[in-house]
């Protein structure tokens, strides 16, 4: 196809901006949105959120990589989940912006290492606006600046619809995350706030990471209420 | 009809490799055509197969932890 054809084809995609929420609401909310989107009944959504303190487990995790015993945990107000998608734990809390898209990859080249990529791209794109280099390890998923984590990945596929998604460090409280090994490694995390000494608010990087991601996937985004997005999710 | 139908591991981009990481169904489960049969995970990413027919699971080829690379031979329904 010619590529100039391309730009007609840009897809219209929603974002929900759902402000701070609660991880196990937010998790019921990319259910039934993955649903809906899998039977057609919706189009291609993004979601953005700032969690509450919580740990969540994927696939490839384990509870031994939590560092502190559960009664610190609870002192904190750290909820722990296991959940579906892949990887190993993470920490979502306060100062961090996560990204899920329900997404069909029939409309991205069918290619779960591209969506990576692509997830991973924003982040790097968005960083240089700063003056800061983010980059990628090999064989590590997520956006690095220098040998320090700055954003995680982590996505579940289901009919080839995507759930879970991208969590990025805008200013986060970065001794939650010494309670736990990130991704199962012994690894440093880092925050935009400690590489710029500036904080950020998260609703101006959700939409400047958004602004980056469009190119990239071929959308243009549609701000709407999460409002009506919410009903039937208890 | 005895024709085995071959689960074979799908085109998933420029994924080399995939680890199996569950079964969802057991050897010897009837399944229905578009089942979630099983897992993979390749860079944090977990892949859901699922039931390319109708029919009953009567051998698992690659079982968890299992190595897989695409179109390879991951189970059979008969």
């Amino acid at each position: 196809m010619s590529s100039w054809l391309r730009s007609t084809e840009t897809r219209i995609v929603t974002h929900l901006p759902l402000g701070r929420a609660d991880y196990a609401s937010v998790y019921l909310l990319q259910r039934q949105l993955h649903d809906l989107r899998a039977a057609g009944k919706i189009r291609d959504t993004v979601i953005t959120v700032e969690h509450d303190p919580v740990l969540t487990i994927g696939r490839a995790g384990s509870v031994a990589n939590i560092l502190v015993p559960p009664e610190v945990l609870e002192q904190e107000g750290i909820t722990v989940y296991e959940v579906e998608r892949g990887g190993d734990i993470t920490y979502h809390g306060p100062g961090q912006l996560v990204v899920y898209p329900i997404i069909d990859l029939r409309d991205q080249g069918r290619d779960l290492r591209r969506y990576i990529r692509n997830l991973e791209q924003g982040v790097i794109d968005l960083l240089a606006e700063f003056g800061i280099k983010g980059g990628r390890r090999p064989g590590f998923p997520g956006v690095w600046v220098g040998v320090r984590k700055i954003a995680s990945v982590g996505v579940y596929v289901k009919h080839w619809v995507t759930r879970h998604g991208l969590a990025f460090n805008v200013a986060v409280n970065r001794a939650h995350f010494g309670m736990i090994n990130p991704c199962g490694l012994p690894i440093e995390v880092t925050s935009l706030d400690e590489l710029t000494g500036e904080v950020y608010p998260l609703e101006e990087i959700a939409r400047s990471l958004l602004a980056r991601m469009e190119p990239l996937f071929e959308w243009r985004l549609v701000e709407e209420d999460p409002g009506p997005y919410w009903k039937g999710v208890e | 009809m005895d024709e085995r139908t071959e689960v074979r591991l799908p085109d998933l981009g420029e994924v080399e490799e995939v680890t199996v990481t569950a079964w969802l169904r057991q050897e010897g489960d009837t399944i229905e055509e578009g089942d979630d049969l099983l897992e993979v995970e390749t860079e944090k990413t977990t892949f859901v197969v699922e039931a390319p027919q109708s029919g009953r699971l009567v051998r698992i080829v690659k079982k968890q932890g299992d190595r897989a690379r695409r179109d390879e031979l991951l189970a059979e329904i008969d």
